[in-house]
């Protein structure tokens, strides 16, 4: 009976203290309240990326079928060259023993618009006969070399096979293959991909960082075979040809991986150890972080992340090198970050605007040129933001200066003698050396000219003999070896990219040392080039119209390659446009509407109604 | 006949020792499953096998004999096996529901995304079967080569429509053998040969429907994936050459199986809880009745061992309380009828001995005036004198009954002391024979003795084992018909015994117990004035069962009687049997003689049953004793429950193995027998001399 005391000694107790029963009661009921609904407050935390969901759609290869027939052959092999086979071992199975041996596919890359065609040249209209002609056809898009390198084409593709009936199996085999490997372009765009391989500008001294300026140079790798090591591998063998006279690599001549069939992974911490073979083994520690930062800055968008390199050779490991070490070893253009965007108010002066910021209420620039004696038409900013230069609103005048309270403002630098304001100066540009380069538009002396420090001697860059038109647009890269123009022939203008030598050697020399080589098309398929201006270490973005067409903005790789990701939203009526290198700055635009920019991830944004030439140093 | 006993051991009820006897039969269901089913008869080949399941069973006894005693456990185990099945039986049906539910839903929007996929490829083919037509003339060896890159952007458009809602898969058309060169294409990292069973493959090849299939996804490596559950529906489409290929779109369940993995741990969760809160419940609720039920077992037992004022404690007013206030009413009523019980016996006893004491005085005087007026009787006139000898013979007699009444008295009032000390029965026995000696050669009687070559030595009160045997040896000779008497010692095992043998008048059926009772006769008619108070046999019974002994009496009408004492060896020590067997081998069963004293029929013996049912209470019908009263080898049975000992105490011997038989063959019909015989008392006048009893 003691469970009944009890029992009754309970209720006794819950009798006396009613409240508190109802009050534990209600507890218990908003407890359980608050877990049978969703959460409307609550701890923070962090949102681990998730990887974003793969959808490319691979092409398996197959082999060659028993008593396949002379067209299966055919577009099984051209099948096979699409898929992800590491060396193309199944389109190797498509040809005879020694063509197979003979084929080199990695020689060069032929990207066709639409796949290749193929005709068949019917030989004596026999039909049982033992070897059969073909021809690939198509229209030329771009060809890869065997360095990579990406070079818009032109023109009618057409390349020859040969298919033979091999004696002893009975079995259609090809024997004369294309050269290389012939694709469309929308399984190049799937099977490729672009990356910057980062070398050193050789003849630069950067005038106002103590660093040297990493140089990127684009190349094509097949995005589904390994590409790290195939990047690894790919820097190791140097600049491309294109870049080489003015980039240097800091890996000694002849290094190369240790095995031939080494696969980079990096491992749980993100750091990858890449063995050299023995040419590397007897680097010094600055020039092995040198290695490293080239390394790191290469493979610093593929997944999985990279955070730290491991250099080792001969057993040995050589340096190793975190991500936030390698910017102190060279400057990339697209983390040195501005302070400032520029723009000329409606009183034609140079005012500036907090860059990263959303602030639309400018303040005038100290010194001469923002106190609006000299209306200014354009200007341009060093990339220390020390300096300025602008060109007066009738474009006959370009003045320079310093960015400091007080400073006068000088005589014009360079006068232009064109009939009008629009053959006169171009928009400046500085480069990373503090030089100030502008183009001269008079018809009868269209120059390029660079004004050392900005206050030298105009200097007359020699352009290559086969430069027709005029320069309309200048802007210099970050590195300082390759420069970007808007040449302008005819009613066609086309966005050229040039590389800057400058001949250091002979005092004698120095005043035409400085000179513009190998220009090349970015933009093969615009009609006219309206703005454009540096967005990355190796990309462009371009405000242009196809032919045809109309005005669209676009970004552009100093390749020729149309870079993955969107184009920027759609703006109206752009004249002028400047980006930073640093991708996190947002897209500043001139257009109808005044300034605008464009934040990653938002819409255009007006920043100024009536304030006109915007622009990042540079 | 070991049973037809008067018994002297120490009270005990007759319920105690069927116990656990009943609880043994009630709960070796459990052991006999496991030792006769489970254990024994699967592994009697394999005595290591035994072994190890022995070892393995030790600990689980314990449990078992928990689970054999406890109501509670039960009920709590039972409850929570039952609530078990069901959780489990409803998280089957619940979770095959939602799993049906879920694949339906996903089998209906992924077969109209299918088909509107299907639907999209056709288009795209025509479009571009179109485009090339419009081309020009050069058209179809063109249009034949263009599949390559027009498939992997079908499959590239197709598949970007579902990130990660679905794949989609290309295969060629392989029923035809001419794949045409294409080979398969997939998004999503997908493995298409190995992600596509065989059989459906085959099925789209032969027929030109839609078909849906259940699969495993299998990734490539690079992917990081693992295989995931999978629908995959396919169909055989042309391309713009119009060659057929096949077309798969694989649906990944993950999203579908992560939900059932969650109502899976929901339910096991909730199952859980169920379980767990209805074997509490169960706990809670059984122990709220098995408490009180336990508690009054508790109070019965301690009631039952005399402790009469114990009462259960009772609060409230529910069923439970009703129970324990009815329990202490009863406790209340048992304790004071017995309270009222034993006053009542007190004041009797007291009253006995008062009497008696009372009784003396007077009787001194008048003892002393007797023998004044006995010596004198010479003097007298003969009838005087007749009267003064009559006077001194019954005072005598109410002197020795006086004596009697005050020691019986003394037992009841459990004044009776035990002065124990080793003797040898033999010389006890020598002293009593040699004091019967004259009455024996007055009947004509000749007393032997046997068994007495070694000593035979228990630790007893010599005065009162003289006492028993002086009335036992006494009783025989007086009804011994002068024919000899023969006592007979024997020690084994613990015990000595003696046992009297008379071959007089014996005993009828149901006497044997009868001749302890104070005052019993054989005969009622028989008038007081011979043989002895009536108390001799009583105070012998008393005596002996002061020693912890028994003394029992066995006897046939016309077979003579055999009384036997069994003592222990040592005093308290609990008796197990005795050394003589209270039927002697000179019966005239074991002679197989009739009444008659002819040889009955052999088979008498053999046909009886020998079914013993529980306890000692034998109720088998005689077979071959069809007319008891008559029959000479009538057993006389003592009822015993109404003996303070039962012959169950006697261990049957194997040697003994008649006797043994007989133990089962007597006591059939004993019962009825003795009461027919007491109707017949009267006529039955041969018997009548028979009385026993002084």
């Amino acid at each position: 009976m003691g469970r009944h005391r009890v029992g009754a000694d309970r209720e006794g107790r819950a009798r006396r203290t009613p409240g508190r029963t109802v009050a534990y009661a209600a507890c218990g009921v908003v407890l359980l309240a608050g877990c049978a609904s969703m959460p409307d407050s609550g701890d923070l935390r962090g949102v681990e990326s998730t990887p974003r969901q793969d959808t490319q759609v691979r092409v398996f290869a197959m082999p060659p079928r028993e008593d396949a027939s002379s067209s299966e052959i055919v577009s099984g092999f051209l099948e096979a060259l699409t898929s992800d086979d590491p060396d193309y071992e199944t389109a190797r199975k498509y040809l005879t023993a020694e063509a197979a041996r003979k084929w080199l596919p990695r020689q060069a890359t032929t990207v066709l618009a639409d796949g290749p065609g193929v005709d068949v040249e019917h030989l004596g209209g026999r039909e049982e006969t033992d070897s059969l002609s073909y021809t690939l056809t198509g229209t030329k898009v771009a060809t890869v070399d065997a360095q990579q390198s990406y070079a818009p084409a032109g023109g009618d593709y057409s390349e020859p096979m040969h298919l033979t009936r091999e004696k002893k199996s009975k079995q259609w085999r090809i024997d004369v293959p294309p050269r290389g490997v012939v694709m469309g372009k929308s399984d190049f765009q799937r099977n490729y991909m672009s990356v910057d391989k980062y070398y050193f500008a050789t003849n630069t001294q950067l005038g106002t960082s103590p660093h040297t300026a990493a140089v990127a140079d684009p190349v094509f790798v097949r995005r589904n075979v390994d590409p790290m090591t195939q990047m690894v591998r790919s820097l190791l063998k140097g600049p491309t040809s294109w870049l080489d006279p003015v980039a240097r690599t800091s890996f000694p001549t002849g290094t190369a991986l240790k095995n031939d069939d080494t696969t980079l992974t990096p491992n749980d911490q993100n750091r990858l150890t890449v063995p050299l073979n023995d040419k590397a083994a007897r680097v010094g520690l600055s020039q092995c972080n040198e290695m490293a930062a080239q390394l790191l800055f290469t493979l610093q968008n593929v997944t999985p992340t990279v955070d730290e390199v491991q250099l080792e050779a001969g057993d040995r490991q050589l340096c190793a090198l975190r991500e936030d070490q390698a910017e102190e070893v060279a400057a990339r253009g697209s983390v040195e970050r501005a302070t400032y965007l520029y723009f000329l108010d409606d009183k034609h002066r140079l005012v500036r605007l907090a860059a990263a910021t959303n602030d639309t209420d400018p303040d005038p620039v100290p010194g001469a040129l923002g106190e609006g004696e000299t209306q200014l038409k354009s200007v341009a900013v060093s990339r220390d933001e020390d300096m300025a230069a602008g060109v007066g609103v009738d474009g006959k005048n370009l003045y320079v200066g310093a960015l400091v309270s007080g400073g006068p403002l000088g005589e014009p630098e360079l006068t232009s003698a064109g009939p009008s304001a629009e053959e006169r100066l171009t928009a400046p540009s500085w480069d990373a050396q503090g030089d100030l380069w502008v183009a001269d538009r008079d018809p009868r002396n269209p120059r390029l000219l660079l004004l050392k420090e900005g206050v030298g001697d105009p200097l007359v860059v020699k352009t290559p003999p086969g430069l027709e038109g005029r320069i309309e647009s200048v802007r210099v890269a970050a590195d300082g070896v390759r420069i970007a123009l808007v040449v302008k022939q005819g009613e066609k203008s086309s966005l050229l990219i040039g590389r800057i030598e400058r001949a250091e050697d002979g005092k004698e020399a120095e005043r035409s040392a400085v000179s513009v080589h190998e220009l090349r098309s970015a933009t093969p398929e615009l009609e006219e080039v309206t703005a454009m201006s540096w967005a990355g270490d190796s990309r462009l973005v371009v405000v242009g119209r196809e032919q045809g067409g109309v005005q669209t903005m676009r970004y552009v790789q100093v390749d020729g390659s149309t870079p993955e990701g969107p184009a920027p939203a759609a703006l109206s009526g752009v004249k002028e446009i400047t980006a930073s290198e640093d991708a996190r700055l947002p897209l500043i635009g001139y257009s109808e509407d005044g300034i605008v920019r464009l934040p990653s991830g938002a819409q255009w944004q007006k920043v100024a109604t009536d304030g006109t030439a915007p622009v990042y140093p540079g | 006949m070991s049973r037809d006993s008067a018994a002297a051991a120490p009270g005990r009820t007759g319920a105690r020792p069927e116990r656990p006897v009943g609880r043994k039969k009630a709960g070796s269901r459990w052991g006999r499953f496991l030792e006769g089913g489970l254990l024994q008869g699967g592994v009697q080949g394999s005595p290591v096998l035994r072994l190890v399941l022995r070892w393995v069973r030790r600990p689980l006894l314990p449990v078992m004999r928990l689970w054999r005693r406890n109501i509670q456990l039960k009920v709590v185990v039972t409850t929570l096996l039952m609530s078990l099945g069901v959780v489990l039986l409803l998280g089957f049906v619940v979770i095959g529901q939602v799993r049906n539910g879920l694949l339906d839903a996903k089998v209906k929007a992924s077969q109209s995304q299918a088909t509107g996929g299907f639907a999209a490829a056709k288009q795209n083919a025509d479009e571009a079967a179109a485009g090339t037509a419009d081309d020009g003339a050069a058209g179809d060896e063109h249009a034949e080569q263009n599949v390559i890159q027009w498939m992997s952007d079908l499959v590239t458009s197709l598949s970007s429509g579902g990130q990660g809602a679905f794949e989609v898969v290309t295969l060629p058309a392989s029923a035809g053998g001419d794949t045409g060169g294409r080979g398969p294409r997939a998004s999503g990292r997908v493995i298409p040969t190995d992600s596509v069973p065989e059989d459906l493959r085959e099925r789209i090849d032969s027929n030109t429907g839609v078909f849906q299939s259940y699969t495993r996804i299998v990734y490539h490596p690079t992917a990081h994936k693992d295989p995931q559950p999978a629908l995959v529906i396919g169909k055989q489409v042309n391309d713009p050459n119009n060659n057929p290929y096949q077309l798969y779109y694989l649906f990944p369940l993950t999203q579908e199986e992560k939900s059932l993995s969650l109502v899976k741990g929901t339910l096991a969760t909730a199952g859980l809880f169920v379980v767990v809160l209805l074997g509490a419940i169960a706990w809670l609720v059984v122990r709220q009745v098995v408490t009180p039920v336990r508690m009054a077992a508790g109070i019965a037992e301690r009631l039952s061992a005399g402790r009469l004022q114990e009462r259960m404690k009772v609060t409230g007013e529910d069923d439970i309380a009703r129970l324990g206030e009815a329990f202490n009413k009863m406790a209340q009523n048992l304790q004071l009828k017995i309270q009222q019980l034993e006053d009542l016996s007190r004041m009797q006893r007291r009253f006995v001995s008062d009497v008696s004491h009372e009784l003396r005085t007077p009787l001194t005087t008048v003892r002393m005036a007797a023998d004044v007026i006995h010596e004198a009787r010479e003097d007298f006139d003969p009838v005087t004198a007749r009267s003064a000898e009559l006077l001194a013979d019954q005072l005598d007699r109410f002197e020795s009954l006086l004596a009697d009444l005050l020691e019986i008295s003394r037992f009841d009032a459990g004044a009776a002391a035990l002065e124990a000390e080793p003797i040898d029965l033999r010389e006890v026995v020598r002293r009593v024979v040699s004091g019967a000696e004259p009455l024996a050669e007055r009947k004509g009687t000749q007393i032997r003795v046997v068994g007495d070559q070694q000593p035979i030595v228990a630790e007893a009160d010599a005065r009162r084992v003289e006492r028993v045997l002086r009335n036992l040896v006494v009783n025989a000779v007086e009804h011994g018909e002068g024919k000899d008497v023969v006592v007979k010692l024997a020690s084994a095992g613990g015990a000595v015994a003696v046992a009297v043998r008379d071959y007089g008048v014996g005993l009828k059926p149901g006497e044997a117990t009868r001749v302890f009772s104070r005052f019993w006769r054989a005969d009622p008619a028989r008038a007081r004035t011979t043989g002895g108070t009536g108390l001799g046999l009583s105070i012998a019974l008393e005596d002996a069962r002061l020693h912890g002994g028994w003394l029992q009496a066995w006897g046939e009408p016309g077979g003579g009687s055999q009384f036997r004492l069994t003592l222990p060896r040592t005093a308290d020590e609990p008796l197990r049997g005795s050394p003589i067997p209270l039927e002697p081998k000179d019966s005239r069963r074991n002679r197989g003689l009739n009444d008659a004293g002819l040889p009955s029929g052999g088979g008498e013996k053999v046909a009886t049953v020998p079914a013993q049912t529980s306890g000692d209470q034998v109720s088998v019908m005689p077979t071959r004793d069809p007319i008891p009263s008559r029959h000479g080898g009538a057993v006389p049975k003592a009822d015993p429950t109404a003996l303070p000992g039962n012959g169950a105490r006697v261990v049957p011997r194997p040697a003994s193995g008649a006797r043994r038989q007989e133990d089962i063959a007597g006591p059939p019909g004993a019962e009825e027998r003795s009461s027919e015989e007491a109707g017949q008392d009267g006529e039955s006048s041969k018997h009548g001399e028979a009385s026993r009893g002084r």
